[in-house]
């Protein structure tokens, strides 16, 4: 058991003062009270000192007594027991059972000679019930076998209140409000000797140890146990406090919060209250008396009186504290705070806290230390200077004084031992990036961040980025500097976009692109600069680096341009005739610009679909000649021209049909040809020069989209006319023909066809075409001959409901109203619904022009 | 110091693992132990309640210590080693009488502990075990276990005959007879934390009925026994 200073004995009366060189006084008891300390002996001499406490120039504590007087009894028997009752000016003397009062002062007996008799011991009741101050309480163990009885002790007299009987002997008494706590024979007791009842606590032999019995506090008692345990007892028979555990002979015990000090004939011991465990142990031979007077701890041996001197808790505290014994400290301080007011005790525990979270820090029990910081409010920045270079240079902290911890700086607490070090830093970066979004951080949110940077940056930790595209405080002179220092290049950029610095970030970047700086954060960092600019509101920074970004990659870089967000484009910002003019250098990002414009973005102007449909045709063209046709590139870019040709209605099509002119892309000549409703021109390039068949028939089909009918069929008669021309390849056109008469026979009349058709085909070889069109002809037909029988029956019905109506007359009078304006008619002329309604013709006219009027009842 | 709302007192023979177990769980680990010298206590936060765990000694030196920190107890642990069939023996003859100082309502909880040093280990055991004992018993699966549940399941029914406790009034057995081991760790939180829920009712009521004390009506929830199943 580790040990700490809590007392220290300090000599009060010397032997000479007491009893100069007569060996054979020997001291029997002591009482305290204030500054009175008396004495008595076996000679029956009681003896007064005044008490005086003293500082000696070393700041330690001394006393010095002076006797004042001394008093024999003259009982010739040694004096037992003295007690002082400061409020009546009385001092209590126990001698040959008999309780006397005597002066405090003058030490001469009362004048009224009251007295109690026949007690073996006694003891004053420090929780009184009766309310009259100028009267004590005292319980005594009386001469009468099992009996105990109380006194009440007025200046000059003495009463007895009440009188018990015990199961057995008592031996020893303390006394709280009607509580007595009781040593018997064979075992404690709580007695209550208002109401009798009373209350075992546990056996004890008190033939083979003297028992104890000391009153600690409100309703609770410390007792000599079996096997040398102090045990604590309330009132209610009950323990509320772990036992100390001491030697098996103790002969004496005291109290001093948060100690218990027990003296047996070897030793004092100092057990704490709050953990149970010993703390100090002083040797102190042939003590025979140990004994609290209102905290004031006096040991006494038969020959001299000592006085156990309590060391401030503080330095208690820090004296552990030093010696690294964290969990006792804390302890120690928190059991004090019933002793110190609230707010020093504040002051001083938080800071103990902290003390004890470096302790632990230093031992690296990170997990420990961190609760310590939290609980006690460590200021992080106490945390933070003990590591090298960490706080900004421009914070004005200072360690707090006297410091918390001994340690310099971070290389002395690790003595360099680099592992050791590692992990204080990770602690730092767990820590401060816990604490930064705190209240804990309130005031000091640069110092933290700036930290965090710079730990991250030098451990290459990851979460550097995500510091810096956050919410952050770092100091941007300090930390542009550390970036610097350790290559985070890429990092450094991004400090500079959060202040704002976007061109001093981005030019950063290239530079690292452009491998005039090193750092491989990112492998994507030119892709990154691309979307940084797309999303950079500073049109004149995009301008800047547009070319160099194009120059990278055409297709990648133009995305500075296309894939700007919506909101902007809105807006307007960029120009794109600016933007086609930068990007005039750069073929493929063009194209990209102007797709995204026409195609994306849909913007109706000529000259943006134009430039397109030429830029596409030129790619076309170029590429044509060597790679002779049928690579997929070409026939991407041909498709997208197509497309364009076919979809656009803006482009100049003289224009691209000039430039498209004696080149072999046949196709989009047709479509140009096509898009001028040369259709005769059009079929005629892809039946003759393209010969594709498909081709021509599916160009029937788009160009024809959105038309009516006719349209439709005027081309398809277009084609098959072309088919059927005579000519070289009349044999091949001829089946041409035949293939499309047969799959698109709806898309043909019939009549015109067999007119057309050569008279040598067999009926076979169009049997398709002629099964589809009398097919539809006699659908035709027969549909016809349907509509025609529904009209006549229509017919004939609305006949019958003619020859009804006629049946019966119409009577028109100037009493009948009209149904619609409800005033009566002027004139024969009107207008009867088949319902049998009847209107003016004016009123049934207006009917039909103002639909919201009320109809009298309709059948159509 | 917090004024503890209940406390709660673990009894058994010497060496059975009181200690141990109570340092598992106030500590979450296991280290050798010195004997307990008198007895030991822990206050412990449960929700908003404060309660007392007190680790008795064991030795018979200390005996007659056991009223005492029983009396007013809310809740007894008695611990006895699966191991050692006089451990559990010794509960009824020696440690059973410390409790008359308990409250009228105590509880009672019976621990086996060092159940890791049994052939099965820590792999069943608990309430679980006593489910299947009948299954169990008749294989050989438990053959070298000297305590079996169902022995502390009779102890626990003689405990309520001794305290004059109807049956059905209080937890059922199954629901109050453990098995753990402190070493590893098994069922260790689940007998405290059963016994601290079962005990919070409890302080709510004597919260109600002490006359010293102000009742907070906010708090106050009519009391009800947890058991209340309509047949047993
Ligand atoms: N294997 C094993 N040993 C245990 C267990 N619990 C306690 N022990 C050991 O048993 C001995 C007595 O434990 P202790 O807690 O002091 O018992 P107590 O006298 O009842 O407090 C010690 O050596 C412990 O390490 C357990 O669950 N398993
Ligand atoms: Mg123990």
């Amino acid at each position: 058991m580790m040990n700490i200073k809590a007392f220290r004995l300090v000599s009060a009366i010397e032997r000479e003062l007491l009893m100069g060189d007569k060996d054979h006084i020997n001291i029997e008891c002591i009482e305290c009270c204030g500054k009175n300390l008396y004495v008595g002996t076996n000679d029956c001499f009681i003896y007064h000192f005044l008490l005086e406490e003293k500082m000696s120039p070393t700041g330690k504590v001394a006393f010095s007594a002076t006797k004042q007087r001394h008093k024999y009894l003259a009982f010739k028997k040694p004096v037992n027991e003295l007690k002082a009752a400061s409020a009546l000016n009385r001092l209590l003397v126990l001698c040959d059972n008999t309780i006397a009062l005597v002066n405090m002062m003058n030490l001469e007996p009362i004048p009224s000679g009251a007295r109690i008799k026949g007690a073996v011991t006694f003891a004053l009741n420090e929780n009184p019930v009766s309310v009259d101050p100028f009267c004590v309480e005292v319980c005594i163990i009386s001469v009468k076998r099992r009996t105990i009885q109380m006194y009440l002790v007025y200046e000059d007299r003495v009463q007895i209140v009440k009188e018990v009987s015990t199961s057995e002997q008592p031996f020893a008494v303390a006394v709280d409000g009607h509580f007595l706590c009781l040593a018997l024979t064979t075992q404690y007791i709580i007695l209550n000797y208002n109401t009798g009842a009373s209350q075992d606590l546990f056996p004890y032999c008190s033939e083979e140890r003297q028992p104890i019995v000391k009153r600690i506090g409100r309703k609770e008692f410390l007792l000599a146990g079996p096997g040398g345990l102090g045990m604590f007892a309330t009132v209610d028979g009950i323990s509320q406090r772990a036992p100390v555990h001491w030697s098996e002979n103790v002969i004496g015990a005291a109290i001093c919060f948060p100690y218990v000090i027990a003296l047996d004939d070897e030793f004092i011991t100092v057990h704490s209250m709050l953990d149970q465990q010993r703390k100090q142990t002083l040797p102190f031979k042939e003590g025979h008396i140990l004994q609290d007077f209102e905290g004031r701890v006096i040991v006494a041996t038969s020959k001299g009186v000592y006085i156990l001197v309590p060391l401030p808790l503080e330095r208690q505290i820090q004296d552990l504290l030093a010696s690294q014994r964290v969990e006792e400290a804390l302890v120690l301080a928190k059991g004090a705070r019933r002793n110190i007011p609230k707010e020093k005790f504040q002051v001083m525990y938080r800071r103990i806290l902290q003390q004890a979270g470096f302790i632990q820090f230093a031992q690296l029990q990170f997990l420990e230390a961190k609760e310590l910081f939290r609980s006690g409010q460590l200021d992080v920045r106490e945390l933070i200077s003990l590591y090298p270079f960490l706080l900004p240079t421009t914070s004005s902290f200072t360690r707090s004084h006297p410091p918390l911890h001994e340690y310099a700086d971070l290389n002395q607490l690790t003595q360099g031992d680099q592992e050791k070090m590692t992990k204080c830093k990770r602690f730092l970066m767990s820590y401060l990036n816990e604490v930064r979004s705190t209240e804990v951080a309130n005031g000091y949110k640069e110092d933290i961040d700036t930290a965090l940077l710079k730990l991250y940056a030098e451990a290459d930790h990851e979460s550097l980025l995500d510091l810096l595209v956050t919410e952050n405080f770092c100091l941007l002179t300090d930390s542009v500097a550390w970036l610097e220092k350790h290559k985070k290049y890429f990092a450094l950029g991004l400090l500079y976009h959060y202040n704002g610095q976007d061109a001093a970030a981005v030019q950063l970047w290239v530079n690292i692109v452009n491998g005039e700086i090193h750092d491989s954060t990112r492998s994507d960092l030119y892709e990154y600069i691309v979307d940084f600019l797309t999303y950079c509101l500073d049109q004149e920074l995009v301008w800047k680096y547009a070319e160099w970004v194009l120059q990278k990659s055409e297709e990648v870089g133009v995305q500075i341009f296309t894939k700007r967000p919506l909101e902007e484009q809105q807006k307007n910002n960029f120009n794109p005739d600016d933007i086609i003019n930068c990007l005039k250098k750069y073929p493929k990002s063009i194209i990209k610009y102007l797709e995204h414009l026409v195609v994306d973005r849909k913007v109706q102007k000529e000259e943006y679909h134009t430039h397109l449909a030429i830029l596409y045709l030129e790619k076309v063209l170029q590429q044509k000649p060597s790679a002779n046709g049928n690579c997929a590139e070409v026939t991407e870019t041909q498709a997208k021209l197509r497309s364009l040709l076919q979809k656009s209605d803006l482009y100049r099509v003289h224009c691209l049909i000039d430039k498209i002119q004696g080149t072999s892309l046949h196709m989009e000549s047709a479509i140009l040809h096509g898009k001028l409703e040369e259709h005769d021109k059009a079929l005629h390039i892809l039946v003759h020069e393209l010969k594709d068949f498909s081709a021509a028939r599916d160009y029937c089909l788009w160009s024809s989209q959105g038309r009516d009918a006719p349209y439709r069929r005027r081309l398809f008669h277009m084609l098959l006319s072309i088919y059927l021309e005579p000519g070289p390849s009349a044999c091949d056109l001829a089946l041409a023909a035949v293939d499309l008469l047969n799959l698109h026979a709806a898309e043909f009349d019939a009549a015109r066809v067999l007119e057309l058709v050569p008279d040598g085909w067999s009926v076979q070889l169009l049997a398709p075409f002629l099964t589809r069109a009398l097919r539809e002809s006699l659908h035709t037909r027969r549909m016809t001959q349907a509509a025609l029988g529904l009209a006549s029956s229509e017919n004939l019905l609305y006949k019958h409901d003619k020859i009804k109506l006629k049946g019966s007359p119409v009577r028109l009078s100037d009493k009948k109203l009209c149904q619609m304006c409800e005033s009566p008619f002027c004139e024969p002329a009107f207008v009867r619904y088949p319902n049998g309604g009847v209107v003016h013709t004016h009123c049934a006219a207006s009917r039909h022009t103002n639909p919201s009027s009320s109809s009298p009842g309709s059948r159509t | 110091m917090k004024k503890p709302d209940v406390k709660i007192v673990l009894l058994g023979d010497m060496n059975v693992g009181k200690t141990s177990l109570l340092h598992r769980y106030m500590e979450r680990r296991f280290q050798e132990t010195v004997s307990t010298v008198g007895g030991a206590f822990y206050l412990k936060q449960w929700r908003s309640y404060n309660i007392s765990i007190w680790d008795t000694a064991g030795r018979e030196q200390f005996h007659g210590l056991g009223s005492m920190y029983c009396r007013g107890a809310t809740a007894i642990i008695l611990t006895y080693d699966v191991n050692h069939l006089q451990s559990l023996v010794e509960l009824e003859d020696r440690f059973l009488s410390l409790t008359d100082t308990a409250s009228t309502d105590c509880l009672f909880a019976i621990v086996g502990n060092k159940i890791d040093l049994t052939d099965e280990g820590d792999a069943e055991g608990g309430a679980e075990g006593l489910k299947e004992q009948g299954k169990a018993l008749s294989g050989r699966a438990r053959a070298s276990r000297r305590v079996r549940l169902d022995d502390a399941v009779a102890l626990y029914k003689k405990i309520l005959k001794y305290r004059m406790l109807d049956e059905k009034e209080v937890p059922a057995a199954e629901e109050m007879c453990f098995e753990t081991s402190a070493k590893t760790g098994y069922n260790v939180d689940h007998v405290f934390e059963t016994l601290f829920d079962m005990v919070v009712p409890i302080i709510l009521r004597q919260r109600a009925e002490g006359p010293s004390q102000t009742v907070d009506i906010t708090n106050y929830k009519p009391v009800k026994r947890t058991q209340s199943r309509c047949c047993d």
